[in-house]
C-alpha cells in the first residue's frame, strides 16, 4: 500500500498542473513536476487514501477505456516519477 | 510627520515616520526613485522604532550582509509576518492590511536597504510586482532578463550585450522589479536595489525574454517548456515567499501570467561575444 505525500500541492501554471512539495521551513521547490491529465485524475482520486497500483490501474481503465497493459504502463511511469521526487510514501 | 514618496516598479510607496525617512532617502540610489507626494500611494511603509517581534513560527532563515547577520522570517499566531535581523524586528507585514508594512529605522545603510527590499517584496506582490534576482539589459526598447545562481555569469552576459550589441544599456544588475501590469502585459523596472553596479534607473521596459544561464563549454540556446520555465524563474524570486503557502500561491499565479506571455530560454554559454549574439538573435530575430 502506498500514499501520496500529503505535503504536496498542485497549482495551475500557464495551463499545466505543476506539482510542488510544500510546507516547513525547508520547503523544497527544486523538485517540481507536471501532471498530465491522467496523472491529475489519479492524484484527485487517490490523494486522500492509501492505495495500490491495482487501484490506480482500475481507475485509469474506468475513466479512459484503455487496455490493461497501457493503464499499467502509465501507472508504473507515474509511480516512478513520484518516488523519484519523494512524493510517494509507504502507507 | 515626515514623509516621502518613492516610485518603484510603477508603485507609489509612501515612507513615513521620523528621521528615518530622510535617512532612507540618502541610501545609495534611492533619490532616483524619490517623488513629490502627489497621488494616493499604493503602499504605505511606516518607520517605527518600537517594533518587537512576538513569538513566531519560523518559516525560513538565511544569512545576510555577507554572513554577518541571520535574517528570520516567521509568522505569529495572528497570521502577521515578521522579519528579524538577529534579535531585532525589522519588517512587519499583516496580510489583512496588504498595502502597508512597518519597518524599523536601521542605522546601518545596507541593513536599511535590505529591510526596504523585504517590505517591498511583501507589499508589492498583491500589486503584481516582485523583485527578481537578475541582470537586465535593455535593447531596442525592450528588456532581457538574465537569471541564474550567483556567480553563473548573469552580469558577464549582460556586459557582453553592452559591448557587442548596438542600442543597449543596463537597466539593473541585481534586483529589478518584474511587473504584470493592469493590461496584462509584462514589464521590468529599474530599482534602488542594484548595488553591485550602482545602476539606478527610473525606467520601465516591456520584457522581451527571460534567459536562464548556465556555464557550458559551448553556446546553445533552447526555448523552455512551461514546467522548465517555472523552474527557471521561481528560484530567482524572493526566497521567503516559497516558505509560506499564501505567498507561494500569489507568487505562482504571477509566474504563471509571466511565462504565458514571455518566452523563457535556457542559455548554456561561454563568456564570449558569440553567446551574446546567439541570445540576441534568438530573442530579436536575426
Amino acid at each position: 500500500m502506498m500514499r501520496l505525500n500529503p505535503k504536496m500541492k498542485v497549482r495551475e501554471v500557464a495551463g499545466e498542473h505543476i506539482v510542488m512539495r510544500t510546507g516547513g521551513s525547508t520547503a523544497d521547490l527544486t523538485t517540481v513536476i507536471a501532471f498530465n491529465e491522467s496523472s491529475m485524475l489519479l492524484y484527485e482520486r487517490l490523494k486522500d487514501r492509501p492505495f495500490t497500483e491495482e487501484d490506480a490501474v482500475a481507475l485509469l481503465r474506468e475513466e479512459y477505456e484503455v487496455d490493461e497493459a497501457t493503464a499499467r504502463q502509465d501507472v508504473e511511469k507515474l509511480v516512478q516519477q513520484l518516488r523519484q521526487h519523494e512524493m510517494l510514501l509507504d502507507a | 510627520m515626515p514623509s516621502a514618496d518613492l516610485l518603484i516598479g510603477g508603485l507609489r510607496l509612501r515612507l513615513e515616520g521620523g528621521a528615518g525617512v530622510a535617512a532612507a532617502l540618502t541610501l545609495p540610489g534611492m533619490n532616483v526613485f524619490a517623488d513629490d507626494p502627489g497621488a494616493a500611494p499604493h503602499v504605505t511603509l511606516r518607520l517605527d522604532e518600537r517594533l518587537q517581534r512576538p513569538p513566531c513560527r519560523l518559516l525560513h532563515s538565511f544569512d545576510i550582509l555577507d554572513g554577518r547577520e541571520v535574517c528570520r522570517f516567521g509568522v505569529d499566531t495572528e497570521g502577521v509576518y515578521h522579519y528579524t535581523f538577529g534579535q531585532r524586528e525589522v519588517v512587519r507585514f499583516d496580510p489583512k492590511c496588504p498595502d502597508a508594512a512597518l519597518l524599523s529605522p536601521l542605522p546601518d545603510p545596507s541593513s536599511m536597504r535590505f529591510a526596504l527590499w523585504l517590505a517591498y517584496s511583501m507589499t508589492a506582490l498583491g500589486h503584481g510586482r516582485m523583485p527578481v534576482h537578475s541582470s537586465v539589459v535593455a535593447c531596442d526598447g525592450r528588456a532581457v532578463m538574465c537569471l541564474g545562481e550567483s556567480g553563473t555569469g548573469k552580469s558577464t552576459h549582460t556586459r557582453l550585450w553592452l559591448q557587442h550589441i548596438p542600442s543597449t544599456h543596463l537597466l539593473n544588475d541585481d534586483s529589478p522589479i518584474l511587473a504584470v501590469e493592469d493590461d496584462g502585459g509584462v514589464a521590468v523596472y529599474g530599482s534602488p536595489w542594484s548595488g553591485k553596479t550602482d545602476c539606478y534607473r527610473q525606467e520601465r521596459l516591456p520584457l522581451a525574454a527571460l534567459l536562464r544561464l548556465e556555464q557550458r563549454p559551448s553556446n546553445t540556446i533552447r526555448r523552455l517548456s512551461t514546467l522548465e520555465a517555472f523552474g527557471a524563474l521561481q528560484p530567482s524570486c524572493p526566497p521567503a515567499m516559497a516558505h509560506d503557502e499564501p505567498c507561494l500561491d500569489r507568487m505562482v499565479a504571477l509566474i504563471s501570467q509571466i511565462i504565458q506571455q514571455v518566452p523563457v530560454y535556457r542559455l548554456g554559454c561561454l563568456p564570449d561575444a558569440d553567446a551574446a549574439h546567439l541570445s540576441h538573435s534568438t530573442i530579436y530575430g536575426s
